[in-house]
């Protein structure tokens, strides 16, 4: 009878391992859409934090930022010509010169175009 | 007189600087690289958010990829990439700078290829380098693709030996660049 119930927690626990062990291993992606931003900034303030280096705190982070549309591409948004939103999927309901909220990942300071980028956006109505 | 003279070079260096800024660019350009090992798990990952410039008068060309914009299938994969790898935070910036060897822009016709001789700059290390590409001209467009092998102790990056041998030493790396005409 003892041995069985100990077969029985040895099994029990090696469940637990593997579960959590699992979990752990295959987590899930960030979903950027369901954060919480941890900032709201217009889009040309934005470019001038990483052009004179105060924004290193913002990598990988959460944002809204506010802006006009400036250029519109298939999966990307420019507000103010400063911040370069690109977008996992499709959008629609925009046009240029509009004025927009975006939630995304800032990935950081394209110099070669002056330019923040951020990933993973979604418009914010 | 001497006013029509000046007025002349003014517009001429005015052309020739016109000139002298031909560019194709891109901001949506895709890096994949891969260090696979057979029978273990994918070790792979995709930027779409790279940034080029290609200047068809020198034959200059850079590219720029930040580093967290690397998307990988497994979440703790990409989460060991930035913080013990990469290390994207202290380097947030991949680039590359070179000149397009034998380069003329007048002779862009269908597929060819070329030598880019240049430098990488990656985990904060400067590594020079001669990638082989091929530039496909369609329209107004070019594509710039190439493939090329990157090691990560070239770059300081350690791969502590507890998972090396889940990760190939060498890091197949191809990139893709639709270039538009400005």
């Amino acid at each position: 009878m003892g041995k069985q119930r100990k077969f029985i927690y040895l099994l029990l626990i090696l469940a637990l391992v593997g579960y959590f062990g699992y979990n752990y291993l295959y987590q899930d992606h960030r979903n950027i859409q369901a954060e919480t931003s941890q900032l709201e900034i217009t889009a040309p303030y934005l470019l001038e934090r990483f052009k004179t280096d105060d924004a290193e705190g913002l990598l990988n982070k959460t944002i809204i930022v506010t802006g006009v549309i400036t250029d519109l591409e298939a999966n990307a948004i420019t507000l103010d010509e400063s911040v370069y939103a690109s977008f996992d999927g499709d959008f629609t309901g925009v046009k240029l010169d509009e004025k927009v909220k975006i939630k995304g990942r800032c990935i950081g300071y394209d110099e070669l175009f002056e330019i923040v980028k951020l990933d993973q956006s979604s418009l914010i109505k | 007189m001497k006013t029509t003279i000046t007025f002349v070079i003014v517009c001429f260096a005015f052309f020739a600087t016109a000139l002298g800024q031909e560019k194709y660019t891109t901001k949506t350009g895709n890096i994949t690289f891969e260090a696979s090992v057979p029978s273990f798990e994918e070790v792979k990952a995709e930027n779409t958010n790279v940034s080029a410039v290609l200047e068809t008068d020198s034959g200059n060309f850079a590219a720029l990829a930040l580093t967290k914009a690397f998307r990988f299938k497994v979440a703790l994969m990409e989460e060991h990439f930035n913080e013990n790898y990469i290390e994207s935070s202290k380097y947030p910036k991949a680039s590359f700078k070179g000149t397009i060897q034998n380069f003329d822009a007048s002779k862009l016709l269908g597929k060819q290829e070329y030598i880019i001789k240049g430098t990488f700059n990656l985990h904060g290390v400067d590594k020079k380098f001669e990638v082989p590409a091929t530039i496909a001209a369609n329209g107004d467009d070019l594509t710039l693709t190439a493939q090329f092998v990157l090691q990560p102790e070239d770059f300081q990056i350690k791969i502590p030996s507890i998972v090396s041998n889940k990760i190939a030493e060498d890091v197949n790396v191809s990139v893709v660049f639709n270039l538009q005409k400005q």
